[in-house]
């Protein structure tokens, strides 16, 4: 017996009854095309290449966060951009502090708890840093986004 | 080689920041399609999709006026939507558990966690042409088949031995 409150009238659709991307020989050989070593040379090239304006944009994000201030969605939004593309621009560190400053303030205010500004304050802090710094210190880097996901977790298990 | 198979399909790129457009229509240009429109947001999109043949949508979720959920439910359930089949992979740098499952619900194809990799992104446009989903129509969905994998949480569609009224399209 199917469960209380579910569809009962259910139509499945499969792949030959409907318009597909590729014809099945146009597929095979689309396949070949995603598994040889020419196309990941030339998406390398294209990876590569968008990198220095990615870099540029990061730092641009980094003074719009900067500037949000108190501003909190401005600042998510910003801190977004950051975690959406900076580690495809090179830039693992600050992606990697982004993405946990936009995990806590997501969970934060999703479920409608007061933002510790401090912590917000941190995040923010490091990110500029690890955005702005040269060498982008991986090892340094990474210690630091380990301590401030700890610090993010510890409160958000003490404010639950 | 490089580029066979892909070269008569229309992409149309559905994302609100410029560097990551420029980027997607790379990698795509990079397995040989050429033809690619892009949007800034779900508006512009459908628009688009409506003047143009799209073979493959790439959105992200997070745009305004209207997002990647809201476009991707007008694509599959819009009674004026120009191709309810049409693979959509979303990317999105909002990677948790609840927005993914919103992504699966509003009838995604794949969903590609930013940051984006070429591997990545090749991977689930392989999926898509090597194990095309079944399409599921029922009471509060339309889109591909959500399961698969076991989940005790799913609230879709059942297909089991005991499921009422399923039935086959070929």
């Amino acid at each position: 017996m199917p469960k209380p409150g579910k569809s009962k009238t259910v139509q499945i659709i499969q792949p030959d009854a409907y318009p597909q991307m590729l014809s099945k020989p146009r597929a095979a050989r689309a396949l070949h095309t995603l598994r040889a070593p020419e196309t990941a040379a030339k998406a390398q090239v294209a990876m590569e290449a968008s990198m220095p304006p990615m870099r540029a944009a990061i730092l641009q994000y980094v003074e719009e966060m900067e500037r949000a201030g108190s501003d909190m969605t401005r600042l998510f939004e910003a801190a977004h951009e950051i975690r959406g593309f900076a580690e495809t621009a090179g830039m693992v560190t600050t992606g990697r502090i982004a993405e946990v400053l936009c995990r806590y303030m997501d969970d934060i205010m999703r479920f409608g708890r007061t933002l510790d500004t401090t912590i917000v304050a941190l995040h923010v802090t490091a990110i500029a840093r690890a955005a702005r710094a040269e060498d982008d210190n991986v090892r340094t880097g990474q210690t630091v986004a380990a301590e401030l996901a700890a610090l993010v977790a510890k409160r958000l298990s003490e404010s639950e | 080689m490089s580029g066979a198979g892909f070269e008569n399909l229309k992409a149309l790129i559905v994302e609100d920041n410029a560097h990551m457009r420029s980027l997607l229509r790379a990698l795509l240009n990079a397995i040989g399609i050429k033809d690619v429109s892009e949007a800034t947001n779900g508006q512009i999109a459908i628009q688009i999709l409506r003047e143009r043949k799209s073979d493959l949508v790439l959105t992200d979720l997070a745009m305004k006026p209207m997002d990647g959920l809201e476009f991707t439910r007008y694509v599959r359930n819009h009674d004026h939507s120009p191709n309810p089949f049409v693979p959509i992979i979303m990317i999105s740098g909002h990677t948790e558990k609840y927005r993914v499952e919103a992504a699966r619900d509003a009838g995604v194809t794949e969903f590609l966690a930013k940051p984006i990799t070429a591997h990545n992104l090749f991977a689930r446009i392989g999926e898509i042409v090597e194990r095309p989903r079944a399409f599921v129509r029922c009471d509060n969905y339309f889109g591909p088949d959500r399961r698969r994998h076991q989940n005790d949480d799913y609230t879709g569609p059942w297909r089991r031995k005991d499921d009422f009224q399923t039935t086959e399209a070929r």
